[in-house]
Order: C-alpha cells, then sequence, then structure tokens
C-alpha cells in the first residue's frame, strides 16, 4: 500500500512537472499531438542516457523530472531565439499567467464531458481517490474488492478518459 | 497495425502502468519492467505523460460533487484486452469513427454511439464468446502485449502469436496456435491452468513458463515453480540418461515434469524429448523484448528482429549471413544490431526510408574484403 507521504511526493512531482506543460499538453488552442511527440522523442532519448538501474527506484519521478527539464529549456529556448515561431512554443512562456476564468470553465466542462464517459461504477471508485483522497487499498475495502480489482477499474477509466481529453494530431 | 493503433494500444499501456504505479504495490521487478517499456519507444514516453497530465487534471477538478456515481454492473467486470491489431472493433480513435470530438457536434454523437455499441459488443463478445471459442488474443509483426486475464493470471504476448483463452468454472485452458508467450499463473488449486500446443498439453501448478511453437516443435521453458507436460500421444517420450540423477528432472509414464531452469522440446516429427537443464532468464530473454544470440547466424539473427520491428532487414551476400554472431541486443532496436555489426565487420548498409535495410560485405576495389 501507498504510504500517504508516497502520495505526498508523487503529487508534488506532479506539480513541479505540471505547470511547465500543462498548456503544452492540453492547450484548447490544440498542441499538434506531432509536438508532444517530439517532447516525449528528446525525453525518451535523455532517459536512454540513465543506467536502468538508476531509473528503477522512482521511474515516475525520473520522467517528470525530465520532461520539465525539457519543457523548461524548449520555453527558454523559444524565448531567446524562436520569437516568432510556432503559437505553442509561445504559449510556453506565459508560464506564470493564471488560466483565465473562461480557460478553467472550460476546461473543467471538458473533464466532466469526459468523467461521464465512464461507467457509474468507475466514476465512484475515482470519486473516492480524488474527491475523498482514499488510496487505493481503502478504496478497496470499502468498496469490498481486491486491490488488483480497483487497480483495474482505475486502468480502464485513465485509457477512457485518455481517449476523451487529450489533444489530437 | 497502423499508427493509430500503436498509438491506441501505447496509451492503454500507459494506463495499466500509471494505475499499477499509482497502487503503490509494485515490486522491482515490475518497476524494471516498466523502465523497459518506457525506454522501448517515445510513443510510451508521450502516452505515458499524458495519462499523468490526466491525473493532474482529475486532481484538480473541482466539480466532484456533480459527478454521479453508481454501483458495479456486469459491464465493470469485462477485461478489457488491448486493441487488436486487426480489430474490426473500433476503438474510439479509430478512422472508422468520423471526426476527432472536437470536430463536430455530429461527429461527436455518432462517436458516442459508436462507443456505445462498441462496449455493447465487447460486453456481449465476453461473455458469449468464451463458452464458444474463448477469448481470442492475437498479436501481429512488431507487436508485443501484456494481458491480464480474469484469474489475475499475466501472460506476455511476442509478436505473431495467436491465443484463445477458455476459462470455466473448473478449468483455465489456453491454446496456442501459434507464437510463443510467456505464461504468469495465479495459483488457483480448483482451477487447473493448461496450455495446449497441438496435441501437447502443459499444466501449470502456479508458476511462471514460456511455450513456443517453433518449427521444430513445441518448446517449454519453466522460470518458476512445475509444470507437468503432456506430449501427443503417439510420441514416445525418453529422458537423457542423466535425467534421472538431477533429481529434479522426473519422466513419468506419458507425463514430463518440468521445474525452474529446465527446458524440453516436444519435436513435431521425432518423438523424442529431452530435458535440459538452462538459463531461464537467457532462455525466456523474448519475453523480456531482448534478443540473445550465441554464434547463430546473421541471417537467423535478421529473421528474428524481423519479427519483432516493421522495418525489414535482408542482407545480400551469403558470406555475411553464413557469420556466426553472439550478444543480447533489444528487440525493437535492430539500428543498434547493424551498429553491431559494422563495428566488427565493413558493411554496406543501405535504407529504404524506414521500410527496410539491406547490409552486405564492404569490399575493397580489387574484389578483398577490407
Amino acid at each position: 500500500m501507498m504510504s500517504a507521504f508516497a502520495k505526498r511526493r508523487l503529487t508534488d512531482w506532479f506539480h513541479q512537472w505540471r505547470l511547465p506543460l500543462r498548456r503544452f499538453l492540453l492547450s484548447r488552442a490544440g498542441v499538434p499531438a506531432a509536438d508532444v511527440d517530439d517532447l516525449a522523442q528528446e525525453v525518451f532519448l535523455r532517459l536512454m542516457r540513465y543506467e536502468k538501474a538508476e531509473l528503477v527506484d522512482h521511474p515516475q519521478a525520473y520522467l517528470y523530472k525530465v520532461a520539465t527539464n525539457v519543457a523548461t529549456e524548449w520555453s527558454i529556448r523559444a524565448r531567446n531565439r524562436y520569437v516568432h515561431d510556432e503559437k505553442w512554443l509561445g504559449q510556453l512562456i506565459d508560464l506564470e499567467l493564471p488560466e483565465s476564468e473562461l480557460e478553467r470553465t472550460e476546461s473543467a466542462e471538458e473533464i466532466e464531458r469526459a468523467l461521464n464517459t465512464l461507467t457509474p461504477y468507475q466514476r465512484q471508485v475515482l470519486k473516492l481517490f480524488f474527491e475523498k483522497d482514499k488510496s487505493y487499498a481503502e478504496i478497496a475495502a470499502e468498496l469490498n474488492e481486491s486491490v488488483r480489482s480497483v487497480t483495474r477499474q482505475f486502468r480502464k477509466s485513465y485509457d477512457k478518459l485518455r481517449q476523451e481529453l487529450s489533444p489530437k494530431g | 497495425m497502423d499508427a493509430n493503433d500503436r498509438r491506441r494500444r501505447a496509451g492503454s499501456e500507459a494506463a495499466d502502468w500509471f494505475s499499477r504505479l499509482q497502487a503503490g504495490t509494485m515490486e522491482r521487478a515490475e518497476r524494471e519492467q516498466f523502465v523497459e517499456w518506457l525506454r522501448e519507444s517515445h510513443i510510451h514516453v508521450a502516452e505515458m505523460l499524458r495519462i499523468a497530465q490526466i491525473n493532474g487534471a482529475l486532481a484538480h477538478f473541482a466539480g466532484w460533487a456533480r459527478i454521479a456515481t453508481g454501483p458495479k454492473t456486469d459491464a465493470d467486470d469485462v477485461i478489457q484486452l488491448p486493441p487488436l491489431g486487426n480489430s474490426t472493433s473500433p476503438s474510439p480513435e479509430s478512422p472508422l469513427q468520423g471526426p476527432p470530438p472536437r470536430a463536430s457536434r455530429v461527429g461527436h454523437g455518432l462517436r458516442l454511439f459508436a462507443f456505445a455499441a462498441t462496449v455493447a459488443l465487447i460486453v456481449a463478445t465476453a461473455l458469449v464468446l468464451p463458452q464458444l471459442r474463448g477469448q481470442l488474443i492475437q498479436t501481429e509483426r512488431g507487436e508485443r502485449r501484456d494481458v491480464v486475464l480474469a484469474d489475475g493470471s499475466q501472460l506476455q504476448v511476442d509478436p505473431e502469436t495467436l491465443l484463445r483463452v477458455k476459462y470455466t468454472d473448473s478449468a483455465r485452458r489456453v491454446l496456442l496456435e501459434r507464437g510463443r508467450a510467456l505464461f504468469h499463473v495465479a495459483k488457483s488449486p480448483d482451477r487447473p491452468f493448461t496450455v495446449q500446443v497441438g496435441d501437447t498439453e502443459v499444466r501449470a501448478i502456479g508458476t511462471v513458463f514460456g511455450v513456443e511453437q517453433r518449427g521444430h516443435g513445441v518448446v517449454i521453458t519453466v522460470a518458476e515453480g512445475k509444470v507437468a507436460v503432456r506430449p501427443p500421444e503417439s510420441s514416445s517420450p525418453e529422458s537423457p540418461p542423466n535425467a534421472s540423477t538431477r533429481g529434479q528432472a522426473e519422466s513419468r509414464s506419458s507425463q514430463l515434469l518440468l521445474t525452474a531452469n529446465q527446458q524440453v522440446t516436444v519435436a513435431s516429427t521425432v518423438g523424442r524429448e529431452s530435458i535440459r537443464e538452462v538459463d531461464s532468464q537467457r532462455a525466456l530473454a523474448w519475453a523480456q523484448g531482448r534478443l540473445i544470440f550465441q554464434n547463430d547466424d546473421v541471417q537467423q539473427a535478421l529473421e528474428e528482429f524481423n519479427r519483432y520491428n516493421r522495418v525489414k532487414l535482408s542482407v545480400v551476400d551469403s558470406e555475411l549471413a553464413a557469420k556466426p554472431v553472439s550478444g543480447v541486443f533489444n528487440a525493437a532496436d535492430p539500428e543498434a544490431f547493424i551498429a553491431f555489426l559494422q563495428s566488427v565487420t565493413p558493411l554496406i548498409v543501405e535504407r529504404d526510408g524506414d521500410r527496410s535495410i539491406t547490409i552486405s560485405t564492404r569490399r575493397s576495389p580489387d574484389g578483398d574484403r577490407y
């Protein structure tokens, strides 16, 4: 079972990683999937430079850290060298700006729409995790399920939401 | 399998890894597998980032109170297999289903309808088909897949493999029609797990083992636990003279009992099987996406790479084709293998886009090899 500390640490990594990449990945302006792939390609190449043993302890942390580094470097490069370059590069520069009310509403609506494509039970499982802040094991106990079964509901939910929410190429 | 299918499958795999990471139950060996998966392709990296991003969006979503929930239904119990490469049931990103969601309202409605239809089809298939023909698991050239079955058993399915899974209350049966797979069998003493390849039957007793259908017969390799192999009735199994002295290998009537680090080949023509001691990690390296060559010739090595990749490798001259090669390689990285060959022998490498790579011996102007 994941400790509260481990969970918080995971969330912290995510926060560090999220800001530089937020607009990049979910921009309403529609970042072409090809550009996301360019970023992933660079992250992929950098991951190859690490020894495997080094990555195994905290693979997710490494992934996010490398992705953050790449996104940050690209935003600086965009500011310095490609001022007139593609629109999405420009968006990376505005990291410090809070998202607008409109943007927030739109993205919440989009998430709600996607959530409603899940089964009621999958929504129940996600709600316990994200709203009630329960661990997989706690959710399993509450629903009288195995952790494996709860994990499967998350897998199916993420898979479906990925299809519903991500920008297309 | 086209780029959409590949992307779709990578997305499903990323969702699987992310859920398992988040569950916090992954052992070191699983994390190693995750790192290997991540380093297999930049598409895996991209899909992992996307799932993480979605997770972040959900964590910051303020409208959870409005989200309706409900109890578990049969549909929630359906084991969702990753998409089949040649599946006719459309995935929501499939071109069969029209434009992506934001393209138009009409497209969106159609897509929802198509999705509902797909769910209905999957439910019907999951409920009815296993009783008739079994769940079908099929991979194409260049496609590897991890599948979790209803009982928690896991299958690592190699490229160009066709399996049928038939589960009943009293038995778990898998028919391997072609190719190879590694089976991590969940313990369930009341429901024996058997893999059938032609007339050969392999029975597991809570274990990890690989079954390969090859030209010369069926190769069974055990990594953990015990496995009983029943060769076809017509063949008369024989253990090597020293097998009984090893203490672990037994041959009883028509059944061979294999334990960890043992391998047997049930030949398709000659009725003779012998249990060999092997390093199962090496013998089953294919399940981890690694290819291990030990004095195999270049031609054989290229054919192995071709099973795992879309780019087709070929060798022009017989001298190079027959050259022995040894080493451990990533099955998804034929370029690394070509680079390795170049480092040991002078080569001419010709590429046709990303479709094919042809290699031949580089010769000096007077006809001799450099």
